[in-house]
């Protein structure tokens, strides 16, 4: 490159500053010019385009409440304690249902709720999951009002729906 | 009515007890904690005498979340999310240091597919905070296309990562032992394409802002850190290479599989302007960009199929011992001081040293004497996360 810059400045060095200015600018200009045409457009419209996320993104937390066994590592590995569970022993003679991979669930699950408010997103719940049924699904519009609204109880029959429209299994 | 100056004829006032009658006094000025110029919520109290600064005091703390403390209380594995937020623009390295600490406290073995991944993660990284540290440094000066540019080539990266750990920003991807998931074989391929696609556009990039002739006007000879200035407080990274010293713990203190990379350490040479000032430590990053590209191609070349996860316990305890890990993140030496006690579960003490903290510090001692508008370039060129200064 031909620039430099010039502690003494001269009349003559005056010009050729300027004239470097200037030609250093228009070249910054064609760059940019040159992406008038022919360079397709990298932005997405979002509302009206969604983009395809990575099979491993992090978004909402799911619990599929009929695998849960209220094993409570989950609430253990959390780092910000936002997943609040409570248990009580099965009635007596009740069946014990199996879950998906085979282990017994020995408890009766009464509350799971995650305040998706205080949630990081760390994934660290979902890797010590014993029968994966705690998972981080792919929806990602869950604005809310208040904070409140941002605590899902994964028992009630609303939350639960959520299953048929998950992406990740 | 009489004026005043109808009563006979006011005696003419010397020059000197005139200007001694005339007040004057230091305007204060506050930048930040919401000025885009201060690269988050930084608030610097500038005192100006007409359009120089005459001191510049940072305030810090609007950031403070209390992390250090807060580590305290979780187990060693559930620290790492908290480390991604120190400085949120290069993620990786941070937890990175925190993951090498434990390790080392544990004694594991970490495999080498592991360790070469860690490398491959750790260059994107530092390429995507460089990236981002050129595109807001051009948006300092008011240049606001080259942020655009850089943009577009984070993204990509970006994209790799949410492709490998599932996140855009806080990864939680380095863990002790290892890394969380495999790299596949299609996804080396999209990065190997990506770099040679990037190394084009870096070149556009010096044509575009390093060489413009406004850029070098703007920065060259601008908040010169001096050599010594830079040992006082204690500055590393682009900063301390700025500087002209040359100083990469990669190569100094190899760490992971660095050793085995062939790569340089580019300094500040003074070639435009003068070694220590804004643009020599501009022209570092840039050049960094260019040996982590070398970096990424050994890397993909050494990658062999392997174990990633090494032999951890369920539950990490760690003896009773302290260790102090330092590594070379994008913006300098980022250190943690682990104190653990016997058979804990927790940390006892974990003290982080950030460099950017260092290089708030170092901005009281350039800024007197310089232009408001220099100002903003010199705090533009240290590239400060207000994340890790605070904490």
């Amino acid at each position: 490159m031909s620039t430099h810059l010039h502690q003494h400045s001269s009349f003559k060095q005056y010009f050729l500053n300027l004239f470097h200015a200037i030609y250093t600018t228009v070249k910054g200009m064609y760059i940019t010019f040159s992406y008038v045409w022919g360079v397709k457009v990298v932005s997405i419209e979002y509302p009206e385009v969604r983009e395809v996320l990575p099979a491993r993104a992090r978004m909402r937390l799911f619990n599929d409440a009929e695998n849960c066994i209220s094993c409570t590592q989950c609430a253990m590995a959390c780092p910000v304690d936002c997943i609040y569970i409570a248990s009580e022993k099965m009635p007596e003679g009740a069946e014990i249902k199996k879950t998906t991979s085979g282990s017994p669930i020995r408890l009766l699950l009464t509350q799971f709720t995650i305040d998706t408010a205080l949630c990081c997103y760390c994934g660290l719940c979902t890797t010590v999951c014993p029968t994966e049924c705690l998972t981080h699904s792919h929806d990602y519009e869950f604005a809310q009002y208040t904070i409140d609204a941002m605590k899902y109880d994964y028992l009630a029959p609303d939350v639960r729906a959520w299953r048929d429209r998950i992406v990740k299994a | 009515m009489q004026s005043r100056w109808d009563i006979g004829e006011p005696e003419k006032p010397t020059i000197n007890e005139e200007t001694e009658q005339l007040k004057s006094e230091l305007l204060t000025l506050n930048m930040g904690p919401q000025h885009p110029a201060t690269h988050g919520v930084l608030r610097i109290e500038i005192k100006t005498d007409s359009e120089i600064v005459a001191h510049a005091i940072p305030h810090l703390g609007y950031l403070h979340r209390c992390m250090e403390k807060h580590c305290e209380n979780l187990d060693y594995r559930g620290v790492i999310p908290f480390f991604d937020r120190l400085d949120y623009l290069a993620s990786m390295s941070q937890e990175h240091t925190y993951v090498m600490a434990v390790e080392k406290m544990l004694g594991t073995e970490v495999p080498r597919r592991a360790e070469l991944i860690r490398i491959i993660v750790l260059e994107f990284q530092r390429i995507a905070s460089h990236l981002m540290a050129f595109g807001t440094y051009a948006l300092d000066l008011g240049a606001f296309s080259p942020f655009l540019y850089a943009f577009q080539d984070r993204e990509e990266i970006l994209r790799f990562f949410e492709e490998l750990s599932g996140a855009r920003l806080l990864y939680n991807y380095i863990w002790v032992g290892g890394v969380w998931n495999d790299l596949t074989d299609d996804q080396v391929e999209k990065m190997k394409s990506f770099l040679d696609r990037f190394e084009e556009n870096t070149k556009t990039y010096h044509e575009l802002v390093s060489m413009n002739q406004i850029f070098i006007q703007r920065t060259a000879n601008v908040g010169v850190m001096s050599l010594q200035d830079c040992f006082d407080y204690g500055a590393t990274g682009p900063v301390l290479r700025g500087a002209g010293y040359k100083w990469d713990l990669r190569k100094q203190a190899p760490y992971s599989l660095y050793s085995e990379f062939d790569f340089d350490v580019q300094v500040g040479v003074g070639e435009i302007g003068q070694v220590g000032d804004c643009w020599n430590r501009f022209i570092v990053r840039m050049r960094e960009v260019g040996e982590s590209i070398k970096i990424l191609r050994q890397a993909f070349d050494k990658l062999e199929p392997g174990s990633i996860m090494g032999k951890v316990p369920k539950i990490i305890k760690l003896p009773k011992g302290e260790i102090y890990m330092k590594t070379e993140c994008p913006r300098g030496e980022l250190g943690v001081h682990l104190v653990s006690e016997d058979g804990g579960k927790t940390p006892y003490r974990l003290k982080v040293k950030s460099p950017c903290f260092t290089h708030t510090s170092m901005l009281p001692r350039v800024a007197p004497g310089q232009m408001i508008a220099d100002f903003v370039a010199t705090v533009g060129s240290i590239d400060i996360v207000l994340g890790e200064v605070d904490r």
